[in-house]
């Protein structure tokens, strides 16, 4: 469960600028990490729902995908939407085609006993991994709270070590996520606030370069196809996709169920309304990219372009 | 409303009565109808601890029965269970048969420690065959299952065999079994080499004889973690229980909360193999799979309306539309184009027919084609009797060239057909044998893109132009070679153009002659221009000179010639060269008027000159005197000495007397030796006596003829004829006569006067 961890892109960037992209006899190679809102793609590559095209690239973190959109060896990988915009921030034009699945849930905010509201927090010392989807999670909790970056203490630290530095007592509250979430509940953390009171905010997304989107989108069509058939098996056919992906992910079926009940999987036609010009999507994109700008995580706004794409949807499904 | 209480009260103690018929019965009773997925004695030893618990937590009695899939079919058709528990392909075939209350739990089972409520199928053989590892190593083998309604046993491994490529319901011998130990026993004893089983029942086996585990082998082993037991495929909901529509709701939903309450451990669980009961699930999977195999409910094909093909293949459906429509709208315009060619044609075809123009086609030689105007140049009376001939055949033997009609027209042809477009004069012989002249202009028309093309021929009737032709040769010839000189002018005179006569009249070349006068009198000059154009013409004769000089006459007829518009274009003359017949006709005159022995005046001359001295002598006021003048004795003159001597004498006495005689006077011999003579202007009878008397004289003197002296007198009578005097010149010439025989009878040589008696 590394995939929100971002690692400084610049170094990244220069070494892309001297590499070109795919040439269209060679498959197109998608990063792709495990994640409940992925797991689609692995299923639709378990039943042979994958063209041969197409070539899932099995990374154990975002962070890797990432490198390899920005150094042109990946046309295509599964994201945060938050790390799509670093991306493209750090120059690498990407299109989002798929909204795999929204958090309702899955990123929590814990705090230790006697911290009762959100307004109990300024001044409290807050543990982060700016870096990764948890800083988005945290800066929609400020806002929530009507407080900013300045009224609390903001402790910049991996996700994995929350649970070292709240048994020490370091901090007051941790930002994180499934199964970290789990750990520091057991360890006494109270949930004070979690993902699914930020209605559609923090989104899993296909993200395709610019590039493959021009020169192959026959390839990210069949990707975005397969995509939504993996889903199909995974939403109508819990009964096998649970142990399918408990196989996978090494853990239990009940902790798929789990986890499968913190976020949301959209099909089809709320992708259609997800990815409209005037969508969510956009919209969560724009606002993401100001406060990303304004934390100073994001260099530059590089593309004014719109980042959804809704074009590579198909119209129906089997 | 007292109505309406009656009707409740007689309602209310039917119900009464009904509830006491049902009571009396002691306990009320429901089947529990289980399907026997394995052999039924099985079965009831493990249900038989659910049903009891049931009926301890139901209140009612709950009776168990195990059936085969026909016999539930059976027993459901005769509503004799309540509740039946059957694997979902079964239960969705149920359901499309008869309604249903709906699903009231998924089953639960449990092993290996696990719970699930997941279902799936295992394939499998004996270890020893190595030529079975695949799903692709199926095809082709015996398969024992235990029916086509089993989704562990038969329809999820199908769809996996179909995935993978092989479609066991065509290729593959299948062997209905009834249930999974039938399917073991046959895979073991090796009479099918393939087995199809649901999940959980290898386990069972293998715990109920360990044995086994090393006599089978699993085919596509899938890797579910978390899942009891092994499987070749994916994972289905289990076995639904379900009510059927004629159970009230209060035991459904006692039933419903006693499945749902079943714990793990109760025992009732544990016999039979259960992990309890979960809330329904959702069987839409199972539909997809037997969908997708055409098994029951869903083997009939589905039926497909125009809507959903039109939905599935909107771009086809619109391409072959907007295809169509194309294809129609080409048709039309096709049908429509033609239309109009086929009318261009008839109209071409009626314009060449009508065409005044005669035109004809040949083809390969012969006419194929023609028109009304070539008919009727040439005389046929229908296009049957010209068509299929050549050219040749309404033709003479030879055209106007001298060469042979067939020969001319031959290589006509042959040029027309190498590319060249001919013209040529030709002569056509009409059926009443008289003959057309043509101008012939042939072309070839390439109908088709290679071979010989066809010859378009074109007639214009040079009949006429040949006829005028003719005319103008003509014409020009009798131009050429008239006799008479011919000159053309322009309508100012200056001459255009001469003919040979005209240089040989006027001794002038052509280059002189052009572009000068004509020869013109004299006297009227150009205007003879104006009386021609005035009158249409002009004639006379006039005296000229040729170049050389020499004095010609010539008889000229100018013509002035008018162009369409009636103006004056040009004059036309001709004229010839009359002067020899002018000297002819002077010398004629002469001869008429004069005594040719003395060259006097004869009598003729004499009565013109006497009427024109009368005139002049009543005009003049004067007197004027006729003298009769007879010579006597001339007679014997003759006699003695011969003609020549009597006229040599006459001819010396006339020149005497003319030498006598003044200029005015005239001097004429009548004939014979008889003279006369007018003196004009005669005073007084005294000079005339004189006259006279001297007249006399110069006669008596003796003349020298035939060598001899030869003296001869003469007779005068004279007469005078004064103005006022109504007397004419033939009665004066009769006055002197007599006065003459008055001097002859007086004694001759003397001279009378007339005397009026």
């Amino acid at each position: 469960m590394h995939r929100r961890r971002f690692l400084q892109l610049m170094t990244a960037v220069l070494a892309a600028t001297s590499l070109g992209g795919c040439s269209p006899s060679e498959p197109l190679r998608i990063g792709v990490h495990p994640w409940i809102g992925y797991e689609s793609l692995y299923l639709a590559e378990e039943f042979g729902w994958l063209p041969d095209r197409l070539q899932l690239v099995k990374q154990h973190a975002a962070s890797h995908s990432i490198e390899g959109l920005i150094a042109g060896d990946l046309d295509a990988a599964a994201l945060t939407l938050d790390e799509a915009l670093r991306v493209r921030g750090a120059g690498v034009p990407v299109r989002i085609v798929t909204v795999t699945d929204v958090s309702v849930g899955a990123d929590v905010l814990l705090v230790r006993p006697g911290i009762e509201h959100l307004t109990d927090l300024p001044g409290r010392r807050v543990a982060v991994e700016l870096d990764a989807v948890s800083g988005v999670m945290l800066f929609a909790v400020l806002d929530a709270a009507g407080l900013g970056t300045d009224d609390i203490s903001v402790v910049d630290m991996p996700v994995n070590e929350h649970a070292e530095a709240w048994r020490r007592g370091i901090i007051d509250a941790s930002v994180n996520y499934e199964p970290e979430a789990s750990r520091l509940e057991a360890m006494g953390a109270v949930r004070l606030f979690d993902s699914s009171q930020l209605p559609e905010t923090i989104f899993d997304v296909l993200v395709v370069t610019e590039e493959a989107a021009e020169s192959r989108p026959e390839a990210i069509r069949a990707l975005v196809r397969a995509h939504f058939l993996g889903l199909q098996h995974m939403v109508r056919n819990l009964h096998d996709s649970v142990y399918r992906i408990a196989s996978r992910q090494d853990i239990s079926p009940a902790l798929v169920r789990q986890s499968m009940a913190t976020v949301m999987l959209p099909e089809l036609s709320a992708n259609h309304r997800y990815l409209a010009r005037n969508g969510r999507l956009n919209l969560v994109a724009n606002q993401l990219e100001i406060v990303l700008l304004r934390e100073g995580l994001m260099k530059a706004r590089s593309d004014v372009r719109p980042v959804a794409d809704a074009s590579f949807l198909p119209r129906s499904l089997p | 409303m007292r109505g309406c209480h009656w009707l409740c009260r007689g309602l209310s103690a039917l119900l009464m009565l009904c509830s006491m018929a049902v009571g009396g019965k002691s306990q009320e009773v429901i089947t529990l109808g289980v399907y026997a997925y394995r052999l039924d004695t099985l079965i009831y030893e493990r249900y038989q601890p659910l049903a009891d618990y049931l009926s301890r937590q139901t209140g009612m009695q709950v009776k168990l029965r195990a059936l085969s899939q026909d016999d539930m079919n059976r027993a459901l058709a005769a509503n004799r269970i309540d509740f039946f528990l059957t694997n979902p392909s079964h239960f969705l075939v149920i359901r499309s048969e008869r309604s249903l209350t709906g699903v009231l739990a998924t089953l639960l089972k449990q092993g290996q420690g696990e719970t699930t409520g997941s279902i799936g199928g295992v394939i499998l053989t004996r270890s020893e065959r190595d030529d079975i590892n695949t799903l692709q190593d199926l095809e082709g083998k015996s398969i024992a299952t235990p029916g086509l309604t089993y989704l562990g046993g038969y329809q999820a491994q199908a769809l996996e065999l179909l995935a993978a490529g092989v479609d066991i319901h065509r290729h593959n011998r299948m062997v209905y079994l009834g249930n999974h130990d039938r399917v073991i026993r046959s895979v073991l004893t090796g009479d099918t080499e393939v087995g199809f089983i649901r999940t959980g029942i290898y386990e069972e086996l293998v715990e109920e004889t360990p044995g086994l585990r090393g006599e089978l082998k699993i085919i596509n082993q899938q890797r579910l973690k978390g899942f009891p037991f092994v499987a070749s495929t994916r994972l289905y909901p289990e076995w639904p229980l379900v009510s059927l529509p004629h159970v009230d709701s209060g035991t459904v939903r006692r039933v419903a909360s006693a499945l749902l309450a079943l714990e793990p451990d109760h025992p009732a669980a544990q016999a039979a193999g259960l992990a309890g009961f979960s809330p329904p699930a959702d069987y839409q999977s199972v539909e997809e799979l037997t969908r997708t195999l055409r098994m029951p409910p869903y083997d009939k094909v589905p039926r497909v309306t125009w809507l959903d093909v039109l939905h599935q293949y909107r771009g086809w459906v619109v391409t072959i539309a907007v295809l169509f429509i194309l294809l129609v709208i080409t048709s039309l315009w096709l049908s429509r184009k033609k239309r109009q060619l086929a009318m261009e044609g008839r109209r071409l075809r009626a314009l060449i027919g009508s065409w005044p123009q005669p035109m004809l086609m040949i083809r390969d030689g012969v006419l194929s084609d023609c028109n009304r105007a070539a008919m009727d140049l040439v005389g046929y009376p229908s296009a049957a009797s010209l068509l299929g001939k050549s050219l040749a055949a309404f033709s003479p033997h030879s055209q106007p060239d001298g060469a042979p009609s067939l020969q001319k027209a031959e290589n006509l042809y042959h040029r027309v057909v190498c590319g060249e477009v001919a013209e040529s004069e030709w002569v056509f012989l009409r059926p009443d044998g008289s003959r057309v002249w043509v101008s012939m202009t042939l072309a070839p028309v390439y109908e088709r893109e290679a071979g010989t093309p066809a010859v378009l021929c074109s007639w214009h009737d040079i009949t006429r132009q040949q006829f005028a032709e003719e005319q103008q040769r003509l014409a020009l010839s009798v131009f050429k070679n008239a006799r008479e000189a011919i000159f053309i002018t322009d309508a100012q005179g200056a001459v255009m153009d001469i003919n040979d006569a005209y240089s040989h009249i006027t001794g002038r070349e052509h280059e002189e002659a052009i572009g000068n006068l004509p020869p013109m009198p004299v006297d009227e000059g150009s205007a003879i221009f104006g009386v021609a154009s005035r009158h249409g013409v002009w004639s006379g004769e006039f005296a000229t000179r040729r170049v050389d000089g020499r004095a010609v006459v010539l008889n000229l007829s100018l013509s002035s010639v008018v162009d369409e518009q009636g103006e004056l274009s040009h004059f036309v003359g001709v004229f010839s060269d009359i002067t020899r017949q002018k000297e002819i006709e002077k010398q004629l005159r002469i001869m008429a008027h004069y005594d040719a022995l003395t060259n006097l005046p004869n009598r003729v001359l004499f009565s013109d000159r006497l009427q024109q001295s009368v005139a002049q002598a009543r005009r003049q006021g004067y007197q004027i005197a006729v003298v009769y003048i007879d010579l006597d004795q001339f007679k014997p003159v003759n006699d003695a000495f011969g003609h020549q001597a009597g006229d040599a004498l006459l001819v010396e006495v006339a020149w005497r007397m003319r030498a006598t005689l003044r200029e005015e006077d005239t001097l004429a011999r009548l004939g014979g030796d008889e003279f006369a003579a007018i003196v004009v202007n005669v005073p007084d009878e005294e000079q005339l006596d004189t006259l006279l008397s001297r007249l006399l004289s110069v006669i008596a003197e003796p003349a020298w003829v035939a060598n001899h002296s030869v003296e001869v007198s003469a007779s005068l009578g004279y007469t005078l004829y004064s103005p006022g005097d109504e007397i004419d010149g033939d009665q004066l010439l009769r006055q002197a006569d007599q006065a003459m025989y008055q001097a002859k009878r007086q004694g001759k040589n003397r001279c009378c006067r007339f005397q009026e008696s």
